[in-house]
């Protein structure tokens, strides 16, 4: 089609991506340009801002609380990413064995991605209560100690990854279902005739086939944890003592809470850099296990 | 015979399994629903209590003594402003990238997608600012369009991919311009697809929480942004908040659960089909 294109219809087409692409520019790309800008000036307020070198990025490396924000942003990125991951291919395998699923179960299965992160903070502030919550209460019955969940130091990043696997393992099931139901039904069958048994089929067989759809399901998570503000917004702020302030909660205190704009620019630069260098290299590893 | 009681037994495990499983999706949202009816007393209670009265108070008082309702409209406000916007601008895009194969407009966009919304958030306040425009429809609508467009362009790529290239030439032929296939093909072939991408949009810009927290006042202020501000006030009324979590709630659901099976494959952008 695109051979038999004049050039009149070329110019057509174009015109039709113009608005699109306009508002990007001015809704995307200027403000990138100008936070970058920005993130080499120091911003006094109610004062011009001045040129300062790389003095906000020298001044983030030698900051306790950035080095914090990125150990915190990394641990909450790895627990909520291997729980998912582990959670999202058993619960798949489970559906995958189900001859068909039920609308219902379908409609279950969207539901928590659906909630707005918002009231997902809300909804385990009340369950995670340590005075009135009913997650102590049960676990009680279990003769389990009461936890201080999101008001423990310690035990505040583990809960808000318990928080984000509840909310997205149904997500990160229903690719990886996509990607069980994709596999040519020719390799199972050999290996039943093989009569190999269920679980070497699954890691020998299944796993290795299933790797390209693991990886873009990590792909897709990695871009919203890294960035994980929501849930922590609402339900910590980034405490207790800075034990959940991620880098973007850090950048959103920085900016719109002190108001120093220079400072948050460069530490939301560093940020997208992590964005995207973690999806550049996951890229790489997408083409690496393509088959 | 023992392969069939072997196999029964297995399905019988499998539905046991995926109960289970529906069960813990669904225990947290049931608990904030329940907590929703209970009076002040009950919902504070420890232990807490399974079996109560269920009182309609909470709900009375979010219409009675907050502008829930002001909030549910500007929610409907901004949503459906950005989801128009979006189908506005991504419909030709996306119409254009299909024909012409030219596959770095949706790039771009995807990578304004995966960009952290800090990132954006000081020239646009800047920018808001001296245009005196926080607080104002116009500012919280262009920037959850930036939410609704990449979702729009990616849902329908694959929509006009699909539309067989004879059509489009065909059409050609008979002297339709661009335009005119657009129109009249395109748009009517492409129909489905373009309510999956309007009920995405909506949806994700009804929950999306940051600009709307740092560019709204509190006259144009969406309801998640309302719903954290209760948080806020003095003791928490449990009660109430999740009286308004649970109304936040239910549009998204109920859209989402009416186009649940388009709804993994608009939401990976383009990567999976599921």
């Amino acid at each position: 089609m695109s051979t038999s294109l004049s050039s009149r219809q070329r110019g057509v087409l174009a015109l039709l991506s113009v608005p699109a692409v306009g508002f990007t520019v001015l809704m995307v790309a200027f403000p990138v340009a100008y936070t970058l800008w920005l993130s080499f000036r120091a911003t006094p307020l109610g004062h011009a801002s001045h040129f300062i070198g790389t003095a906000n990025y020298a001044r983030l490396l030698h900051s306790a609380d950035f080095w914090n924000s990125i150990r915190v942003s990394l641990l909450l990125y790895v627990l909520s990413l291997a729980m998912e991951l582990v959670c999202g291919t058993a619960l798949a395998l489970l559906l995958f064995r189900m001859q068909r699923m039920p609308a219902i179960l379908r409609s279950i299965l969207i539901s928590p991605f659906m909630v707005p992160p918002v009231v997902v903070g809300m909804m385990f502030l009340i369950i995670l209560d340590p005075t009135i919550g009913v997650a102590n209460w049960v676990l009680g019955w279990f003769g389990i100690a009461p936890s201080a969940w999101l008001a423990s130091p310690m035990g505040v990043i583990p809960t808000i990854a318990l928080i984000d696997t509840w909310q997205w393992t149904p997500f990160v099931a229903l690719i990886v279902l996509g990607g069980l139901q994709s596999l040519p039904p020719s390799v199972y069958e050999a290996a039943r005739i093989d009569g190999a048994p269920p679980h070497r089929v699954f890691w020998r067989i299944t796993l290795p086939l299933l790797r390209p759809t693991l990886v873009t399901a990590l792909i897709l998570r990695s871009v919203d944890l890294l960035r994980f503000f929501d849930i922590i917004y609402v339900t910590t702020q980034g405490g207790p003592l800075n034990a959940s302030n991620t880098l973007n909660i850090f950048t959103f205190h920085i900016g719109f809470e002190l108001f120093q704009f220079g400072y948050a620019s460069a530490l939301a630069v560093t940020l997208t850099a992590l964005v995207f260098g973690v999806v550049l290299a996951l890229n790489q590893l997408r083409r690496a296990v393509a088959w | 015979m023992e392969r069939d009681q072997k196999s029964a037994a297995a399905r019988v495990l499998i539905a046991v399994l995926a109960i289970i499983a529906a069960a813990l999706i669904l225990t947290p949202l049931v608990w904030m629903v329940l907590s929703s009816f209970k009076s002040s007393d009950q919902v504070t209670a420890y232990p807490p209590s399974l079996l109560f009265r269920p009182t309609l108070a909470n709900y009375e008082n979010l219409a009675r003594t907050t502008s829930f309702l002001a909030y549910a409209r500007n929610s409907l406000i901004e949503s459906g402003g950005a989801t128009l916007l979006g189908l506005l601008l991504g419909i030709p895009a996306a119409y254009a990238a299909s024909v012409t194969r030219a596959s770095w407009p949706a790039l771009a966009t995807l990578s304004a997608r995966m960009a952290p919304g800090t990132l954006f958030l000081v020239p646009w306040y800047l920018a808001f600012r001296d245009f005196n425009l926080i607080g104002s429809y116009t500012a919280l609508i262009l920037t959850q369009g930036v939410i609704a467009l990449p979702i729009v362009i990616w849902v329908l790529l694959p929509v006009f991919d699909a539309i067989p290239r004879s059509v489009l030439e065909a059409a050609q032929v008979d002297g339709c311009g661009v335009l005119r296939s657009l129109w009249r093909i395109g748009l009517p072939l492409a129909r489905p697809g373009i309510v999956i991408a309007t009920i995405l949009s909506f949806v994700f810009s009804w929950n999306f929480f940051l600009f709307a927290l740092v560019l709204s006042d509190h006259s144009t202020k969406p309801l998640v942004v309302a719903a954290f501000n209760f948080i806020g006030e003095g003791s928490t009324d449990w009660g109430g908040l999740m009286a308004a979590a649970t109304l936040i709630t239910l549009p998204p659901l109920v859209l989402a659960i009416a186009v649940q099976r388009w709804l993994v494959a608009g939401l990976t952008l383009g990567a999976v089909k599921g």
